[in-house]
């Protein structure tokens, strides 16, 4: 880069927040890999070089297991439940038109405008075996087989959460979707229509085509969601019961604060930003070739 | 956007831009003048995480002999929820960090206090000991276990009962239970089976959704093994998964679990203790501070409810110690040290226990002033053969292992895996080896 006078001013406007962004940011990736490495418990930093202890420590940890185990079923399950259900939102406002969109997209998106605090709670209160709404409803409705113990019950509780995320996102997923549709020029839909293609028709061959871009750039955030959750499973359920809904953010977190043992939470910070970079970069040099 | 506009217009815009940024600047100013904030005012403030009924009221009395005492020193509580203070620890932590110490915040005897020790971030207050004369009325157990190094650190404001056992008494007599039979885990199930068989189908009720709660019981029945063996988890000495006396105790806890509310994991401690007063459960192990919600719910000792050491614990009881302490560099300090010397004095130990369910870290308390429990509480505590630091609730054991105690109990308690958990704990313990800095000697 020549360093022409525009050039210089430029810099001279950014370094500000290059500066503290490489400071806040970077910089304290990097301190946070070096205490991963260290074995500092308590207050005070301690930087004793223990190699790759923290990382053995963590292999031979069930709950550090438990937590992998369900990021990657918040991935599976959550990620895709979301694009779909997005997906479909979407389409449906789209078919709406102009009519009710306004109505319908301020219902959907109004989740994911409140707190995952407040929602949590809200779940947890819908979820309770014995005085939530849940079983309520299918003991009135004489589907009392049905009742589960929801939260409480380590088989299915990953899955209340799954659930009450899916819940959360799709309205945002619907969002993007539906500024994606918005975006195919009229043109193409009336040319299809004009040779006679279903709605169906349009929808899969000349909407969803379209989307791709869109798709993959939600399903990044979806997927670095995914992967740093933290609290609103943190109200829900606290990762319990046993480590039936533990992730690695929580982990991080309780081994950090509740523990003190900063090193070990640093190594489990340092797994995560390891598997969201995974996913990331891939992306960002996708988008940039293209 | 690209046709241009004539100049005289472009200025009146600059100048139109100009008069806004001006107005703004100007009002916010003078707003700011108005409505600042006063110069910092004789204020006190306090964190703890006392939120639920007894509990509040049991530190607003506190507080009270506080305000009588300094009546020019304003008070802030800043009561952080969350049983056992398990939300405060993490907020406490990175506010002590940051330098933003409050003037005192509440905190457990023991391990729990190792941090912020080790870091420095707490004056030693041994004048305050010397002067206020604590060392000839608070006993000696609980005076190491705020004693790091040969220094205090900390002044108990009360002591609590771990290892007790809660009953409706109403129930036990309806089916004709005498608590005399459940001194020992046979005959605690036996009754849980009569019980059972007479149709309440979770006689034990437990919380869980703090997973503490789990820990907890599990950690008195790991008393009830004896205090040899208890001396050596909190010393960090177990270390075979096979000890016939944690294998004992896991499988005494396996046994105890069929009789829990299965819903535990959406319940917290004092929801548990609404099941036994409501009568939907009979027992729960629970620490004193359950004496509160017995109390705010009319309920009377004796009467409506009886509370007994847990099966096997007879002659000990399980020490759970709240302190208050002089952070470094606090913005009030000498409201500080005040506010210590009116946790310290019998005065203000016996405005705070009585309603806490808790009895007076001094011995010379005036037993008038407390409810029936207590009083038995304090001849226990008098009679006690050995007293043992809790680990659930931070004195114990170092933290690392604390956190992990919490998760194993919770995971056992869906598993019922013995010999996972025996592991489990196992591996916990020598984890955390280079913390195990206090050799506790309990018999």
């Amino acid at each position: 880069m020549r360093l022409s006078k525009d050039n210089v001013l430029t810099l001279f406007i950014l370094s500000s927040s290059i500066v503290l962004v490489g400071y806040f940011i970077y910089v304290f990736i990097g301190w946070n890999v070096l205490i991963s490495f260290s074995d500092w418990v308590g207050l005070t930093p301690r930087y004793n070089f223990v190699g790759f202890k923290q990382y053995i420590d963590l292999s031979n940890d069930p709950v550090f297991w438990s937590s992998l185990t369900n990021n990657l079923l918040l991935v599976l399950l959550f990620v895709p439940g979301s694009l779909i259900l997005g997906l479909f939102l979407a389409i449906l406002l789209d078919v709406v038109g102009t009519r009710g969109e306004g109505v319908f997209r301020t219902i959907f998106l109004l989740p994911f405008s409140l707190s995952f605090v407040i929602t949590a709670t809200l779940w947890s209160w819908m979820y309770d075996p014995s005085l939530g709404v849940l079983n309520t409803i299918l003991n009135s409705f004489g589907l009392s087989f049905l009742k589960s113990g929801w939260i409480t019950d380590p088989k299915v509780a990953l899955y209340c959460v799954i659930l009450a995320l899916i819940w959360q996102f799709s309205g945002y997923t619907a969002l993007i979707f539906s500024a994606g549709i918005k975006s195919i020029p009229e043109t193409q839909i009336m040319a299809a229509k004009v040779d006679g293609a279903s709605g169906f028709e349009i929808y899969t061959r000349i909407v969803l085509p379209q989307l791709k871009s869109w798709v993959l750039a939600s399903f990044v955030i979806l997927m670095v969601f995914a992967l740093k959750a933290f609290d609103f499973i943190y109200v829900l359920t606290n990762g319990g019961p046993g480590y039936s809904t533990y992730v690695l953010g929580l982990m991080m977190f309780i081994y950090t604060f509740f523990a003190t043992h900063f090193s070990y939470g640093a190594a489990i910070a340092t797994i995560l930003f390891v598997t969201v970079m995974l996913i990331v970069i891939p992306y960002v040099l996708r988008v940039r070739h293209r | 956007m690209s046709e241009t506009k004539p100049k005289s217009e472009k200025r009146s815009w600059l100048i139109w831009v100009l008069v806004v940024i001006v107005v703004a600047v100007v009002t916010g100013v003078g707003v700011w003048y108005v409505t600042r904030p006063p110069p910092p005012a004789n204020v006190l403030e306090i964190y703890h995480w006392w939120t639920s009924g007894g509990e509040k009221a049991a530190i607003d009395a506190l507080v009270a002999v506080f305000e009588k005492e300094y009546p020019d020193v304003a008070v802030i509580q800043s009561p952080v929820a969350g049983g056992a203070g398990y939300v405060m620890k993490s907020v406490m932590k990175s506010l002590v960090m940051s330098g933003e110490a409050p003037d005192a915040f509440q905190l457990h005897a023991g391990y729990e206090m190792k941090p912020y020790v080790d870091a420095g971030y707490l004056e030693p207050i041994d004048d305050l000991w010397k002067s206020e004369g604590w060392e000839s009325v608070i006993p000696p157990v609980v005076r190491d276990m705020v004693n790091w190094g040969g220094h205090y650190y900390a002044v108990p404001v009360n002591i609590h009962r771990a290892n007790v056992l809660w009953y409706n008494k109403k129930i036990l007599d309806k089916y004709g239970i005498d608590p005399a039979t459940l001194n020992t885990w046979d005959g605690f199930f036996a009754a849980c089976d009569k019980l059972k068989a007479a149709g309440i189908n979770y006689p034990i009720a437990m919380g869980g959704q703090g997973k503490w709660e789990i820990a907890h019981a599990l950690e008195q029945i790991f008393a009830s093994e004896g205090i040899e063996f208890y001396q050596d988890l909190v010393n960090g000495k177990i270390d075979d998964p096979n000890n016939p006396k944690l294998v004992d105790a896991l499988n005494t806890f396996k046994k105890y679990l069929n009789y829990v509310n299965p819903d535990y994991a959406a319940l917290t401690w004092d929801q548990a203790v609404a099941k036994v007063i409501r009568g939907e459960a009979a027992f729960t192990i629970m620490g004193d501070w359950a004496n509160g919600e017995f109390f705010v719910a009319n309920m009377t000792f004796g009467v409506d409810y009886g509370a007994m050491p847990v099966p096997g614990t007879q002659g000990m009881y399980g020490l759970v110690i709240d302190t208050f302490e002089h952070p470094k560099g606090v913005k009030h300090p000498e409201n500080s040290i005040r506010w210590l010397k009116v946790v310290g004095s019998k005065e203000g130990q016996d405005a705070f226990n009585p309603i806490k369910g808790s009895i007076s870290a001094r011995t010379d308390a005036d037993m008038s002033k407390y409810g029936p429990y207590q009083r038995s509480a304090m001849q226990d505590f008098k009679n006690a053969k050995y007293m043992y630091p809790s680990i659930v609730h931070g004195s114990g054991a170092p933290e690392v292992f604390a956190a992990k105690f919490n998760d194993i109990a919770s995971e056992f308690a869906t598993t019922k895996d013995v010999s996972a958990a025996a592991k489990a704990i196992v591996d916990a313990i020598s984890a955390a080896k280079s913390e195990y800095t206090k050799v506790w000697k309990l018999y």
